[in-house]
């Protein structure tokens, strides 16, 4: 049963382009970038209950940036993470209005067509299937990662980071390996996005954008990666729909985010898994 | 730089401190009862300075009067969301709080801008703009009252935490809540409490900081500024986080003229990170070991 669905999802994901008109394609490519971004964020939160409201800015300059605040989140835990990194989101968009030469401030960047060897990406259908590829990869990693030992470490700080100390997890590590992993998916997701949209401004990764991938997981499940995929999902049909009413977008997120953590922590995983339990 | 534009700049670098730290004492008063972090304490601070400004425009009411509103506004905001919701959820750890008020923040901003739209308004002030010269230097009124006026919220605050049973009760529970409540203490009722005034605090900041800054639905991105403070003096003191809002307001008035102006918007970022790094435990606050 499990295994049939499984092979329903992959000839769906192989066939959409023959299936679906060229933007339908487009949307199902931003749909799994930003599904990637919500797995790695929920590699961050929901195993170690971290918020970052960084992850634009992640997304925008790609995951060198671990470098630069990996190693200070050593010291941060809980809610000087989330403030820490939004702020950060902040500084990485001043930045990239003020490095004119790098970036061409407001004005944005275009981006040359994503080559693979001696074949150029400029259809809709060719860049999803590149999407597709490296989002199956990263969905693969990241459930293996949730049984190897790193996974396990993770969880277990999430559980008690005390408890796990006392257990001899190395938490202050683990955690920045969390962070760096989050973040280099994310920046995979960055260069994609890239790619996908062909033009890039800085307008176009502000805090609000941080907002949707917190949604996503929460909406989707924390540490669940298949909810992260739904949840990506339904924040970007979401906004395709809501694209006429930019007013009323945050009020509905914000009643999602609220309503989710009222009646249905754990979201949309939580459910399913509650559903198919004997 | 004269040593008169150098007063001038501190001082109003005192100014924008003061709102930063009494943002930083309305997220530290809530943070001691619950042990959470209110996110949207921002917001209800920018729809407290809505009230007040609706309350002239239409009402006709005095600007001293409007501040009764915006008061009485922020007060049963933060009763209604304290009751309604954050006593609702079924956790209640720091992080559901701090998702669920991420989500009350962007629900306060989006109803803001459809009430009142997402452009900026002017807000009355109380103090003349037209400078005064003291001595060698010549400073503004505004921040003269900004800082006048946050010093004697900040006195007033002293006494009540000092001296009132209230006060002291819901310092208990910030000590040890399970002891408070042996003594008779209610923690629900502090934590109502804490929420009512964080939210008082909060708007009279709002009204003192609207003039200055313009009334608009971005007002509530201060929370960041008052997280910094807070972060800067030591989480959960009250001394260190007006400290703290006092270094950040100088320091980002400062910052500009030594250092490419774009730096100002770095400023909280830096200084975070900087003292996370060097003294976790902020400058005010002691370090203490969480048991299991």
């Amino acid at each position: 049963m499990r295994r049939a669905a499984l092979v329903a999802l992959i000839v769906l994901a192989v066939a959409w382009p023959r299936l679906a008109s060229s933007y339908l394609v487009f949307l199902a490519s931003l749909v799994l970038v930003n599904a990637i971004v919500a797995i790695g964020l929920n590699l961050l939160s929901g195993y170690t209950h971290q918020l970052s409201f960084g992850h634009a800015g992640f997304l925008a300059i790609g995951a060198y940036t671990t470098a630069l605040l990996g190693l200070p989140c050593l010291r941060l835990e809980g809610l000087y993470l989330t403030m820490a990194t939004l702020a950060f989101g902040f500084v990485v968009t001043e930045a990239i209005l003020n490095l004119d030469a790098l970036t061409h401030g407001a004005d944005g960047l275009r981006v040359p067509a994503a080559r693979l060897g001696p074949w150029a990406l400029t259809t809709d259908a060719a860049r999803y299937y590149l999407v597709v590829a490296v989002a199956a990869l990263l969905v693969v990693a990241a459930l293996n990662l949730a049984r190897m030992r790193v996974g396990r470490a993770l969880l277990a700080i999430r559980e008690s980071e005390i408890a796990a100390q006392a257990s001899g997890v190395p938490v202050a590590t683990w955690k920045t390996l969390a962070f760096a992993l989050s973040a280099f998916y994310t920046g995979v997701a960055g260069g994609l996005f890239a790619w996908l949209i062909g033009t890039l401004s800085p307008d176009a990764f502000d805090v609000f954008l941080s907002v949707d991938f917190v949604v996503m997981i929460i909406v989707g499940g924390l540490g669940s990666v298949p909810g992260s995929i739904v949840g990506a999902a339904v924040v970007t049909l979401l906004n395709d729909v809501l694209a006429g009413f930019q007013n009323y977008r945050p009020l509905i997120f914000g009643s999602v985010l609220i309503g989710c953590m009222l009646f249905m922590p754990g979201g949309i995983a939580s459910v399913w898994r509650r559903q198919t339990a004997p | 730089m004269t040593t008169a534009a150098l007063i001038h700049v501190i001082v109003s670098g005192l100014a924008t401190g003061s709102i930063y730290a009494l943002m930083a004492l309305a997220l530290v008063i809530v943070y001691n009862a619950t042990r959470t972090l209110n996110f949207a304490q921002g917001e209800m601070l920018m729809v407290s300075a809505f009230l007040a400004w609706t309350a002239q425009r239409t009402l006709g009411v005095p600007l001293w009067g409007s501040v009764v509103v915006a008061v009485a506004g922020a007060a049963l905001l933060g009763f209604v969301v304290e009751r309604a919701i954050i006593r609702r959820s079924p956790g209640a750890t720091h992080w559901d709080v701090l998702i669920i008020t991420l989500g009350l923040s962007l629900v306060l901003r989006a109803l803001a801008g459809l009430i009142w739209s997402h452009d900026e308004f002017p807000f009355p002030s109380f103090f003349s703009n037209r400078p005064i010269t003291l001595g060698p230097a010549r400073l503004a009124p505004v921040s003269l009252g900004i800082l006048g006026a946050s010093l004697s919220l900040m006195l007033a605050l002293y006494f009540l935490f000092t001296r009132t049973r209230l006060g002291r009760a819901m310092r208990a529970v910030a000590q040890n809540p399970q002891a408070a409540r042996l003594m008779g203490v209610s923690v629900e009722r502090m934590s109502s409490a804490a929420w009512v005034l964080a939210a008082v605090v909060g708007a009279l900041a709002g009204v003192l900081v609207a003039p200055v800054v313009f009334l608009s639905t971005k007002m509530g991105l201060i929370v960041i500024s008052g997280f910094t403070a807070a972060v800067l003096g030591g989480f959960g003191s009250m001394p260190g986080a007006v400290a703290g809002g006092m270094l950040l307001g100088v320091l980002e008035n400062l910052a500009p003229l030594y250092l490419p102006s774009g730096i100002r918007y770095a400023v909280p970022f830096l200084l975070l990170i900087a003292i996370l790094t060097v003294r976790p435990a902020g400058l005010l606050g002691r370090v203490i070991a969480r048991k299991v």
